[in-house]
């Protein structure tokens, strides 16, 4: 035991004479600041990239419409359209905004609502469409339900599956299609 | 301009067809608004009606070319107003009661009986305190009955 004891006195006397306080408050910083960099390096802003709420990782190319008068990433949740969706966006399923994606049929059924866009501050009347046939998209799933209504109010709720009238109930996706412009609120 | 002028178009050529009843829609109390009237259709009716009222045969019957022949028998006039679609709408009374005689002259302006009155928000209010729930497709059923058999007379 007394070696060990010797043995470490020994040497933290070595580097007490070979080394001065100062360079102690150097290695400090510099740890302090090495670790402040961690976070900006490529890898985590890569990871930081999530589409449509729930997408986490997955790349997808934004879709805007280049129009000003209808801003905003249409395969982003954020997107103005989407105040009272609840399923994936179909702009990240091959489809858009409006379309289906090839394959699958869209319901005539459909519940409605409106949205305030943000370039004129107007309610625009949406209609949520689902696209119906293959499997669920499984890709940037988004769930606002703005005026969204407890089950006992059936036509207004979007918890339900909304492919009715089509060939198959099978859900794939989300659209959000314009109808027209509300009426001023009196 | 276009969906302002096909309802306009639609309330001129039904007004002028049928009885003075839903003339005017500017002087009519019962038409204070067919812009309203359609924007309240479109909200609450038209996602499962469908926008030009055909329906779905399973589950949403049509109501174009047909909905006023409930008109024509006795009962008819009150379940329209009491189907659980029109009472549990969430409308208040006069918008109600306007957005059932905007879908009259909008999808069956033929059927509408000479002497039609149009709906009011009081007599709306009060037949949609009664609203009706699954006995509506028994009910339907033989008024439905009633106009077809008076029509081959």
């Amino acid at each position: 035991m007394s070696g060990l004891d010797k043995f470490s006195e020994k040497m933290t006397r070595r580097v007490a004479r070979a080394t001065s306080r100062r360079s102690l408050l150097t290695l400090i910083g510099g740890a302090l600041t090495g670790a402040a960099v961690i976070p900006v390096l490529p890898v985590s802003r890569a990871q930081a990239q999530g589409h449509g709420g729930g997408g986490g990782a997955d790349p997808i190319a934004p879709q805007t419409t280049g129009n000003p008068q209808d801003p905003g990433d249409q395969t982003k949740c954020d997107y103005w359209r989407y105040c009272a969706i609840d399923g994936f966006l179909c702009s990240c399923c091959g489809g858009s905004a409006s379309t289906c994606p090839p394959g699958t049929e869209m319901s005539p059924i459909t519940w409605i609502g409106t949205c305030m866009n943000p370039a004129d501050n107007r309610a625009y009347i949406i209609s949520y469409n689902d696209c119906c046939g293959r499997s669920a998209c499984g890709r940037c799933s988004c769930n606002r339900n703005e005026g969204d209504r407890p089950m006992v109010r059936p036509q207004a709720n979007n918890d339900i599956n909304w492919c009715l009238g089509t060939a198959s109930a099978i859900y794939n996706c989300s659209t959000a299609v314009i109808l027209g412009v509300a009426l001023e609120q009196k | 301009m276009r969906w302002l002028a096909a309802p306009a178009l639609i309330l001129a050529t039904g007004a002028a067809a049928m009885t003075p009843a839903l003339g005017d829609p500017d002087t009519n109390p019962a038409l204070q608004s067919a812009a309203r009237a359609r924007q309240n259709w479109i909200l609450t009716c038209q996602g499962c009606h469908r926008a030009d009222a055909t329906g779905t045969p399973q589950t949403t019957p049509t109501m174009a070319g047909f909905v006023a022949k409930f008109l024509q028998v006795p009962g008819g006039r009150e379940y329209l107003a009491r189907v659980p679609g029109v009472a549990t709408a969430a409308l208040p009374d006069a918008e109600l009661a306007e957005v059932l005689n905007w879908s009259l002259v909008r999808f069956d302006p033929a059927n509408i009986p000479a002497g039609f009155q149009p709906y009011t928000a009081a007599e709306v209010g009060r037949l949609r305190q009664t609203p009706l729930r699954t006995e509506a497709a028994v009910l339907r059923a033989s008024l439905v009955a009633r106009f077809n058999a008076d029509q081959h007379k």
